[in-house]
């Protein structure tokens, strides 16, 4: 079809090739200069279609609207083709050069751990606390009254000696304490009854270091004084405690032991899938019984209006269980590869 | 302690298996901490002469023998080729087992046929009997084994029996004895217990009382002393059963005459010694020469030769046996060697004495000389038991050495125990235990522990009298214990959680710890938990002045441990070296801990909180120009600033000191208000080298209980901007030593009004920047929360700050 035709084709049937050849540039543009070009060929000022709107007013009268409406619907038809092609090109232009590699390690923001023992102190605090106990504190530095007298320690007894206990070189014959329990001492001394406390913190013995020793080591205590308070309640605590603390599979036994400050005392072994694993029936692992009734005379509670039991065992034990850890010395290295696995 | 269970069977009956007795006596309180079997494992198996030995019709490489098994004839194909007619050897019957190996199934022995002959039992090799882990080919044993023998009694290991070793608490001293441990099995199966009879027959033409007087010259010391004297004894080695006995719980055998003192000791708990009577010195102004005990103190400086052969010096704190002229034994813990029974030894005093423990265990430590006798009597033995032992090994020396045992006993116990009396509350046993046991059932159980008692007040109350032996029940608790022990632990039903609610002023003071925990692990920084006990030089680096208020330990264990920590800084670079050295050269570490101070006397616990950084600033990644960026001190500064943001700590200065110091090559105080809460910077140098650090190592330490005391959690709210800010940035050129907080203090004169927000962006010296000088760039943030401000507004306002930065810091500030 040659020029010559063009002109002598009605205006109306000029629209729609127009349209047609407008579509297909934009089709064929493959990037956003192209499809620059394209507009401006068309609906630029200077355009085909521009032009051809112009002529529009040259129309006789009668033929104005029907000419107006097609040529307005197929401006529609071109702008929104124009509108979704720039959105294709504009998708296309925003992709990288080379495809993203997924599976690339990220920048990564690092988290930091908190220390095994910690989180094994928190779970257990966790767990008394769900049962109306809260967390109470001590000095580390103590003296041989809240250590050993208070509790009920005899006078020449071997944890007193400075061959298993540090002493310091000061003027008042403090030592470090040896457990937890002197805390018990120092609520019981400030507090009435009802006690119902637990005792986190740093113990000291003088063990050269080896994979089950450190001279610092840490533990957890707990007691409970009210009117009533039986050996029942004792088991039952601790079988709460154990099972939050080791999974519902463990059992948990009680056997008969001894222990200065309470009375009964025993020692409290726990079976579980793990214990087995490790080629035994039962673990020990931890100290309990009803508190001494010489206790409570020292601290000045009356024995026959109150009861209670207390009980204490080692962090990192529980921590060295729970996930097989089989030297005490890695938890005061302090090796990230080690802090950053739990 | 040792014990046997052929040997406990001789004092109470029970039929339960070993594992069953370990079980039993572990839910008693007696923790069986092993069990060992011996013997029984050759059963079956007999010496056996090979009578003839011959060529198997069908087979080149097996034999065909017979054998005399003692009781007739067997044949017996074999295999070996080690052995000839008339060789001994051992040899399994039919339907016996031999031992198997780890992993294995145990082979038991038929009568069958091999190669078409048949065989009636199995000779063996050693590595068969599992006596060795290779063998090439027959046991063969010496000439004089007796044919038909068991195996096991020709090796010398007759009968099977099983060794527990049970770990005894320290309050119950009598059952460190095989009795003891019976009792209780009486106890807690009803069973009666039998005690050994003992039937002496004495002969009247001596007495002991004649033969020998005991002075006790301190009785307080030595409350009882019983000797006894055997005449004509015949020294020699024990009979096997009595050499077994020891044998098997891992004491050797001497003579007849010390182990029966060594059997006796362990039957019933009671040490006990045997003297040469002879060898005692005689009194030189006694007519008949009759020896004087004397339990006296040792002289200070007195020395004496004990069994061991060794001499030691002694102290007038130690406790001896003498005689009017010399010591011969140090009381409780070791005999002497002047006075030791043996093989001429032909009269035999044995010395059955009670001994106060604290003295024993005194004596016992400070000459580091630790016995059977003195374990024993340091724990506390049974002062009623004496007598009773004494004549049991006289009983013993009859049986085993001969001779004959005079008349009488010389006895010395000035004063007799009393025993003690304890009334129980049955309802106290409930109360405590939380279970219903009938009054009956603890009347029944305490009788079976071989206490009597006497019901009272309608079945309300019971008393009970306490025996010697048990020197652990003291009170009412006590006894509800024994209940508790023999109704079972097991029995006694958990009650679930109940009761009051604690209440303790720290219990908020260990949230405010966790919280501070949780946001520094938030901020990318791993906890780490240091030693306590540290090496003086160390924590006198991390004191700096504070030196002299470190607290040594009196017994520290060693040099790197001699002192408590004043600082949690060495711990972390401790933690830093043992990182770097294992190639984790990355390390962030913060430590909230307690450090100790001496202070006019009295010791300070103060919690800290530190931190140490070094190496990498972000973690590894494949590219970009910040990936080998190191740490320095404001990665630290601004961990704090979002730290103390968090935790809510406000109006922190930082004050640069002027000098390095042993710990910090650069650092700052940081002050809380007008105090100061710690100290950040970067180590110095020769600190880092003795840590065998190479990057930068940045360091914090703060008193995290002034932190607690001053925290402000109090979070009110802000609105909100609803109009819109207009930003002023000023480039400026200072003086090197203008700080940051001089800009901030001459914005704060200047007054500016609206100004809403203050932000440093650039720093930057070299191009166009005189020399000493650095150029500063900030950016003011303006708003009225009240309406939208105008340009003019704030040009009039900026400039006056501008106009004050020029006269305050000499600022030079560029245009455009």
């Amino acid at each position: 079809m040659g020029p010559s035709v063009f002109v002598f084709m009605s205006f109306t049937d000029q629209i729609e090739p127009l349209k047609q050849s407008a579509l297909t540039e934009l089709r064929v543009a493959s990037d956003l200069v192209m499809l620059e070009q394209a507009r401006v060929d068309y609906v630029g000022v200077h355009g085909k279609f521009t032009s051809l709107l112009k002529q529009l007013g040259s129309l006789p009268k009668e033929e104005r609207p029907a000419a107006g409406k097609l040529l307005n619907q197929a401006k529609v038809e071109l702008e929104s083709a124009l509108a979704e092609r720039r959105n294709e090109l504009e998708l296309k232009a925003a992709l990288p050069k080379e495809p993203t590699d997924f599976t690339l390690p990220g920048r990564r923001p690092t988290l930091g751990k908190l220390h095994p023992l910690t989180q094994v102190t928190e779970d257990i605090i966790r767990s008394f606390r769900k049962i109306g106990f809260v967390v109470a504190d001590g000095p580390e530095v103590e003296n041989e009254y809240h250590c050993f007298d208070a509790l009920n320690t005899p006078a020449d007894h071997p944890a007193r000696d400075a061959q298993d206990t540090f002493y310091l070189s000061t003027p008042n014959k403090a030592l470090l304490r040896t457990h937890t329990s002197s805390v018990q001492i120092r609520v019981m001394e400030k507090q009435q009854p009802p006690i119902r406390i637990i005792v986190p913190g740093r113990v000291y013995r003088r063990d050269n270091a080896d994979a089950t020793h450190n001279p610092t080591f840490q533990q957890i205590e707990g007691l409970y004084v009210d009117k009533g308070v039986t050996v029942g309640d004792l088991k039952g605590t601790v079988e709460f405690v154990f099972k939050e603390l080791l999974g519902a599979d463990v059992k948990i036994r009680f056997r008969p032991h001894y222990f200065s400050y309470t009375e009964p005392s025993f020692e409290i072994d726990f079976s579980s899938a793990l214990v087995k694993k490790m080629g035994k029936a039962w673990l020990e692992i931890a100290g309990c019984g009803m508190v001494h009734p010489q206790v409570f005379e020292t601290v000045g509670y009356d024995p026959e209006v109150w009861t209670g039991w207390a009980f204490g065992f080692g962090i990192e034990r529980i921590a060295m269980i729970r996930y097989g850890i089989n030297d005490i010395r890695l938890f005061y290295e302090n090796d990230v590869r080690f802090l950053r696995q739990f | 302690m040792k014990v046997t269970l052929n040997w406990l069977k001789q004092y109470v009956d029970f039929n339960w298996s070993p594992e069953e007795l370990a079980e039993r006596l572990t839910m008693l309180g007696l923790e069986v901490e092993g069990v060992q079997k011996i013997g029984g494992e050759f059963e079956g198996v007999v010496v056996a002469q090979v009578l003839t030995r011959d060529k198997h019709p069908n087979a080149d490489k097996l034999s065909l023998c017979r054998v005399n098994d003692g009781q007739g004839e067997r044949q017996i194909v074999c295999g070996a080729q080690n052995f000839q007619a008339g060789d001994k050897v051992p040899m399994i019957l039919p339907g016996w087992t031999l031992p198997a190996k780890p992993g294995e199934e145990p082979m038991t022995i038929k009568i069958g046929k091999i190669r078409g002959v048949e065989s009636q039992g199995m000779m063996c090799s050693p590595k068969e009997l599992g006596l060795a882990e290779e063998a090439e080919g027959l046991l063969i044993l010496p000439a004089d084994a007796k044919v038909g023998q068991s195996f096991a009694e020709h090796l010398g290991r007759s009968g099977s029996d099983v060794i527990y070793d049970l770990e005894i608490t320290p309050n119950r001293p009598d059952l460190n004895s095989v009795i003891g441990i019976a009792r209780e099995i009486s106890a807690v199966s009803g069973n009666p217990l039998r005690l050994p009879e003992i039937n002496l027959d004495e002969i009247s033409s001596a007495s002991a009382t004649a033969l020998v007087s005991v002075r006790i010259e301190d009785d307080e010391l030595c409350p009882r002393y019983v000797a006894r004297v055997v005449r004509d004894v015949k020294v020699g080695p024990s009979p096997d059963w009595l050499r077994q006995a020891l044998e098997k719980i891992g004491i050797r055998s001497i003579s007849n005459v010390v182990d029966v003192t060594n059997y006796v000791m362990i039957e019933i708990g009671q040490p006990l010694h045997a003297f040469d009577y002879h060898l005692l010195g005689k009194n030189a102004d006694s007519h008949d020469g009759c020896p004087t005990i004397v339990i006296r103190c040792a002289a200070d400086g007195e020395k004496f030769i004990a069994l061991d052969g060794s001499e030691r010096t002694l102290t007038n704190q130690m406790l001896l046996i003498a005689d009017e002229t010399k010591p011969i034994a140090l009381a409780g813990v070791m005999g002497g060697q002047n006075t030791e029974i043996n093989a001429s030894t032909v009269d035999v005093l044995i010395e059955s004495a009670y001994f106060k423990p604290q003295n024993i265990r005194a004596t016992s430590k400070q000459l580091d000389l630790r016995t059977e006798s003195s374990y024993r009597f340091e724990r506390g033995g049974d002062v009623g038991i004496c007598d009773w032992a004494n004549r049991r090994a006289a009983q013993l020396i009859l049986q085993t050495a001969g001779g004959q045992l005079a008349a009488s006993v010389v006895d010395g116990y000035p004063r007799v125990a009393e025993p003690k009396q304890i009334t129980l509350r049955h309802s106290k046993v409930n109360q405590l235990l939380g279970v219903e046991i009938s009054p009956v059932t603890n009347m029944q159980y305490l009788r079976q522990l071989g206490l009597e008692v006497t019901g009272e007040h309608e079945g309300q109350l019971c008393t009970v009298k306490i025996p010697t032996f048990r020197v652990d029940l003291k009170r009412e608790v006590d006894l509800i214990e024994e209940i508790a022990r023999l109704y079972g632990v097991e029995k006694i039903p958990a009650t679930p959680p109940r009761g009051a609610i604690g209440a303790n002023a720290y219990d908020a003071v260990h949230d405010q710890l966790a919280e501070a925990r949780r946001i520094l692990t938030g901020l990318g920084v791993n906890e780490s938990q240091g030693q306590t006990l540290i090496s003086e030089t160390a924590a006198q680096m991390a004191a700096g002045s504070a030196a002299a208020q470190i607290i040594p330990l009196q017994n520290p264990l060693s040099s790197d441990m001699n002192v408590l920590r004043p600082g949690l800084v060495p711990g972390l670079l401790d933690a830093l070296r043992h990182n770097l050295n294992r190639k984790n050269g990355d390390v962030t570490l913060f430590e909230i801990g307690r450090v100790f101070a001496q202070v006019n006397g009295q010791v300070r616990e103060e919690r800290r909180l530190a931190i140490a950084l070094t190496g990498k600033r972000n973690s590894t990644f494949w590219s970009g120009e910040e990936r080998e960026a190191r740490m320095d001190v404001y990665d630290l500064k601004g961990l704090l600033e979002e730290f103390f943001e968090q935790f809510g700590a406000r109006g922190l200065s930082y004050v640069r000191c002027a000098e390095p110091n042993a710990l910090f090559l650069e650092s700052a105080t940081i002050q809380l208000g007008k105090q100061s809460l710690g100290e950040l910077g970067q180590l110095v140098p020769t600190a880092a080298k003795r840590y065998d650090l190479r990057d930068a190592v940045l360091v914090a330490e703060l008193n995290l209980d002034l932190l607690l005391a001053r925290r402000n959690t109090a979070k009110p709210f802000k609105s909100l901007p609803a109009f819109p800010a207009i930003r002023r940035d000023v480039a400026m050129i200072v003086p090197e030593i203008a700080t940051h907080e001089d800009v901030l203090s001459a914005v704060k004169q200047a007054k500016a009004q609206h100004l809403e927000a203050v932000e440093l962006f650039d720093v930057f010296r070299g191009k166009n920047v005189p020399a000493g000088q650095k150029s500063v760039a900030y950016a003011f943030t303006y708003r009225n929360p009240e309406r939208t401000l105008t340009d003019a507004e704030v040009n009039s306002v900026h400039e006056k700050l501008v106009e004050q930065f020029k006269q305050k810091l000499q600022a030079v500030v560029r245009e455009g």
